[in-house]
């Protein structure tokens, strides 16, 4: 029953036969539709963030090309390099997270899971304090309007991300999660948005600190 | 009661309603406190405390009314119901007013709702065409009229021609490929509830302090920025009506990658199946930068941000090249769901195989790919790079390709065919292919810089618009409508009526939109509620064939709700149609099948002794000639 339950849309009428449920379709991929669904949605993710990286090149290239960033604005590269390393280790443990659910390595999975959450947390901390003491508003030009709209909406997602952490972790100390594909979708799905949102932030952070 | 507003449902959504706003309200208060800030100041446009409960109360009456509480459950760690499907089918009207994830009824859900928005865009537009019959003001004042337009385009794009492609794909996109539901019904429901949102945030801005928003439905920044309340209003109902589509359209697509019966493979689909896969990349693709656009202009509002104030360094033509990214892909997404429909009917009322099936997929794609590399010529004459121009001119005229190729492949279809006109459905296939080519070459001529320049904002431009839009897709929304009434009833419409309809819509069309060109080419500017005494004549003509099209819709409404009602009974296949949804009983059973048929050709094979496109369960295998479908084993 319980395993049954993750497997969001999956037709789990297998072991039910007192209902009438849908009968089992016909998979003409052999792709997860959970998996395929949270790709199609980060695919829309990335051209939202598009939209904003877009705005950036126009304000940097085109408005002000001389000017950017404004005098007297000087980014902290420093602590923003350490959140960094601080987001992009967190790939690393919720792959590990996986990958011991997938050899059925109960407390690994507890381990990455809750590494990979406190990791998140500390990078949004480390944000906000940077928000801060960074000396700028988003009101103080357009500077101020972007950089704060695509870090902000980054730590937004960063958010998101660790609200399905949260789930996921509720759920491992549950003992909800096995060894197949279909009994650990609720680690799988909530990784590939969390190495998302690892691989957007390095663009974020190398577009506003670096170049 | 209180039971009442425990249970998932209309109370618990109004109390949550209730609770959203006063969330909004008081993280605005709570935020201004802790910031330093005046509690009640409302600057001039930006009005937060409107604003942020006009985001939350959607999002507390969709809790209040159970969109979410599955995925709590499950979020939670606790037992969810995966196969109580209490929320599924509908015997009883009330269960259309429910959160039913049975993708029937919220395909009917999505028609009905986007017709009443029709019929309100409707009065909106013959407000319009009532204030223009003369020059100077007579029904409504100059603003009021801005808030007109603005909310009718709105209306019409947004809350009609957009969800009632995505609800007809609804009700048949799954029937069609042999599912028994979409690939995620809960967040099918979610999308179509999220719709009556969008339109009740659109419609209501006609509340708000200084009226509706009125910077048109492009909203061009800076006039967005500085608008009234109302802009925002369409801002966040944006946002809702763009979740919905995104939410549809990547349903769409896992449902056509994974749930095809056996033996359907991609040169095996309707091509309404093919038209809503290349609708939903775009869709996937595309709507997120609308929503950027509009969180841009959002903030600039409200959080004081500088994204278009010049003197801070914004950058005023970004808003336009962001936008139009989404919107011209966006006229896609409203015409290529009515090319699938076109091209079922033809092919069913010709009794012909689609002419060049192959390429009228490849042509579909074709359109995804170019679709969005065509953006700038909206902005010919808006200042943008003058390098980007004549590139833009070559990729709006290589669109002309495979649009010419879908037009020229209906008329194969119908060459030496034996057309039955005696479906109002087909009558309007056929009104469409003449009225969209019309549309679709005034659209090439404007793809051209020197005769854009010529014509900017003139009505020629309005005139295009509703060619395409209207004679378009409206007509192949009609030709659905008429063609799955008896699958979604089980009734037949008077087709009576049906041809009375037709004809007044096709006289309509033309009268109205065609001496719009010749005005329009003579320089009467639009989104102006007063003209040129010398325009004062076709105007007249021009509002009275307005009416006449208004007018005749009523027809329509009459013939479908009487005929819901009182209509003779359809049977399974009236059109002697061969896609499989019209291979089950009309309307057809909860879960659609009780054993998944089984595709063994193409689904236009008319005219071809024995040929079959799909076995229903139960059947015995015909004798056909050609490789037998394979069996694919079942997942453990």
């Amino acid at each position: 029953m319980e395993s049954a339950s993750i497997a969001v849309g999956q037709g789990a009428a297998a072991d039910h036969h007192d209902h009438h449920g849908p009968p089992e379709f016909h998979r003409s991929a052999r792709i997860d539709q959970t998996v395929l669904g949270i790709l199609l949605f980060i695919l829309s993710e990335i051209m939202l963030f598009a939209a904003f990286f877009a705005a950036y090149f126009f304000l940097r290239v085109v408005v002000s090309p001389d000017t950017w960033p404004p005098a007297g604005i000087e980014l902290p590269v420093l602590i923003a390099g350490i959140n960094t390393v601080v987001l992009v280790s967190s790939s690393f443990t919720i792959h590990y997270a996986l990958e011991a659910i997938k050899h059925n390595n109960h407390p690994g999975l507890k381990l990455g899971l809750g590494l990979t959450w406190l990791l998140g947390a500390t990078f949004l901390f480390i944000q906000i304090n940077e928000y801060i003491h960074i000396g700028f508003t988003p009101r103080d030009g357009a500077f101020g309007s972007i950089f704060f709209s695509l870090t902000g909406l980054h730590g937004a997602h960063v958010f998101v991300g660790l609200l399905l952490l949260t789930f996921a972790n509720i759920r491992a100390w549950r003992g909800h999660f096995g060894p197949e594909q279909k009994n650990h979708l609720g680690v799988e799905v909530p990784g590939i948005y969390w190495h998302f949102v690892d691989i957007m932030w390095i663009v974020v952070f190398v577009t506003i600190y670096i170049i | 009661m209180a039971v009442a507003l425990r249970q998932p449902g209309w109370y618990r959504g109004a109390l949550g309603a209730l609770l959203g706003a006063a969330f909004g309200f008081g993280l605005v208060v709570a935020l201004r406190a802790i910031s330093g800030l005046d509690i009640f100041q409302t600057e001039q446009t930006g009005y937060p405390h409107v604003v942020v409960p006009l985001i939350t109360t959607p999002f507390g009456f969709l809790f209040g009314f159970g969109a979410f509480d599955y995925w709590f459950r499950w979020a939670a760690g606790k037992p969810t119901i995966p196969d109580d499907h209490a929320n599924h089918g509908a015997t009883r009207w009330q269960d259309y007013f429910k959160f039913n994830t049975d993708h029937k009824v919220i395909g009917i859900q999505y028609v009905v709702t986007t017709l009443i928005f029709f019929l309100i865009g409707g009065a909106l537009a013959l407000l319009i065409r009532a204030e223009l019959a003369q020059p100077g003001t007579q029904v409504v004042d100059p603003n009021v009229y801005n808030g007109l337009f603005s909310t009718h385009a709105v209306v019409m794009i947004f809350l009609f021609i957009i969800p009632m492609f995505a609800g007809l794909a609804n009700y048949v996109l799954p029937l069609m490929i042999g599912a028994p539901d979409m690939a995620f019904p809960r967040l099918n429901a979610l999308s179509f509830w999220m719709l009556p949102i969008a339109g009740i945030i659109f419609l209501s801005s006609f509340l708000a302090p200084g009226g509706a928003f009125d910077a048109g439905w492009t909203g061009y920044a800076p006039l967005s920025t500085g608008a009234p309340l109302g802009q925002s209003f369409f801002n966040i109902g944006v946002q809702f009506a763009g979740a919905s589509s995104i939410a549809t359209a990547l349903n769409f697509l896992v449902t056509i990658i994974t749930m095809r019966a056996p033996g359907m493979n991609l040169w095996r689909m309707p091509l309404l199946v093919w038209a809503n896969l290349a609708t939903s990349l775009l869709v996937v693709g595309a709507t997120p930068f609308v929503a950027g656009a509009q969180f841009m202009v959002l903030f600039d509002r409200v959080l004081g941000m500088n994204f278009f104030q010049f003197l801070e360094g914004g950058d005023v033509l970004s808003y336009q090249h962001i936008f139009w990214f989404y919107s011209h892909p966006a006229v896609y997404i409203m015409i290529l769901p009515g090319f699938g429909i076109v091209s079922e009917i033809i092919s069913t009322h010709a009794r012909k195989p689609v002419f060049g099936y192959r390429l009228m997929a490849l042509a579909l794609i074709g359109i995804v790919v170019l679709s969005y590399s065509v953006w700038a010529h909206h902005m010919f004459v808006a200042g943008m790079f003058d390098w980007l121009r004549v590139p833009i001119m070559i990729t709006t005229l290589l669109i002309a390709v495979p649009t010419g190729i879908k037009i020229f492949s209906w008329l194969g279809t119908l060459f030496y065919g034996k057309i039955h006109t005696y479906s109002t459905a087909m009558l309007f296939s056929l009104g469409f292919i003449v009225t969209f080519t019309v549309g679709g070459i005034s659209g090439v001529m404007l793809g051209m810089v020197p005769l854009d320049i010529h014509v900017s904002d003139t009505y020629f431009i309005v005139a295009h618009i509703h060619f395409v839009l209207f004679g378009g897709s409206v007509f192949t929304i009609f030709a659905g409508i008429y063609h799955w009434f008896p699958k979604m009833t089980g009734r037949m419409y008077d087709e009576k009526l049906g041809r009375v309809h037709f004809w007044g819509t096709m006289v309509g069309t033309w009268g109205t939109f065609i001496p719009q060109h010749w005005i329009g080419l003579d320089g009467m500017p639009r989104r102006v509620a007063d003209y040129a005494n010398i325009y004062g004549d076709w105007n007249l003509v021009i509002s009275v064939f307005a009416f006449i099209l208004g007018f005749v819709q009523l027809v329509f409404f009459y013939n479908m709700i009487v005929s819901w009602r009182f209509g003779p009974k359809a049977g399974n296949n009236p059109w002697r149609a061969n896609s499989i949804e019209w291979q089950v009983s009309s309307p057809p059973p909860v879960f659609n099948f009780d054993e998944i048929p089984r595709v063994v050709g193409g689904p236009y094979e008319f005219g071809t002794p024995g040929a079959r496109h799909a076995i229903m369960g139960g059947e015995d295998e015909p004798e056909l000639p050609g490789p037998k479908p394979t069996k694919v084993a079942e997942p453990a």
